[in-house]
């Protein structure tokens, strides 16, 4: 199966490549199958590629890289449409943005995966967690080089 | 928009499956519980609306953006404080 995005062009992909959010997304309803992309330029960050919307996609990072005590406190209901075995086997991810000038993580709502079975869900977690989290600045690499 | 009065420990049903109960009231504030199927998301509204908001900006990302996490991988952010939510 093909699919072509808009960022990274033509994308061969098989079924069991799928993860599924049967909830979609918020704000991205109509997304609910997504394709998980390593970035060949930045090793740091992958990509949640939409299938269903070529030009919809998700810059996601491993939270600890940058918050090392990050912790995801949900209620356990939160997680039972994950068919997860035991939570060790969830994978979490959180969505990188970008605000005035910042790059930016989600804490708030990070994303919990299992991979095993393809499935995945956006959750909201307790407590003052920041929905925009500033990790780099997007004028760091030109002052280093002025 | 429908409009029910309840009192203290009253429920309204939505649909077959969603149960949302007044547990407290205290001045200007009330606890509510919700019973809800898993697969039903369930958040406070101003939340949703912020996490939307802020899924759709991180939607129109661009590769070239995230350059600066290459080698800005540092547990300690630049930049200003980051306050929370």
């Amino acid at each position: 199966m093909w699919i072509t995005s808009t960022r990274f062009g033509p994308i061969q992909f098989e079924p069991d490549d799928v993860i599924r959010f049967p909830e979609g997304i918020l704000g991205l309803p109509d997304c609910r199958e997504w394709l998980l992309l390593a970035d060949e330029r930045n090793p740091t960050v992958a990509w949640l590629q939409s299938v269903d919307r070529p030009e919809v996609a998700l810059c996601v990072v491993s939270p600890r890289r940058f918050v090392p005590n990050y912790q995801v406190r949900l209620p356990r209901r939160d997680v039972q449409p994950l068919e997860l075995d035991n939570l060790d086997a969830a994978e979490v991810l959180v969505i990188v943005s970008r605000s005035a000038g910042y790059i930016t993580l989600n804490l708030k709502a990070p994303l919990i995966l299992n991979l095993q079975r393809g499935l995945g869900r956006q959750v909201v977690c307790y407590g003052d967690q920041p929905i925009q989290y500033v990790v780099a600045s997007l004028g760091a690499a030109l002052r280093k080089s002025a | 928009m429908l409009v029910l009065s309840r009192q203290r420990n009253e429920s309204i049903v939505i649909g077959d499956n969603i149960i949302v109960t007044v547990v407290d009231i205290r001045g200007d504030k009330v606890r509510l519980g919700i019973e809800a199927p898993s697969e039903i998301p369930v958040h406070r509204k101003e939340v949703y609306e912020a996490i939307k908001r802020e899924n759709l900006r991180a939607a129109q990302l661009d590769p070239a953006d995230t350059h600066p996490l290459t080698e800005g991988a540092s547990p300690e952010p630049p930049g200003p404080a980051n306050a929370s939510a």
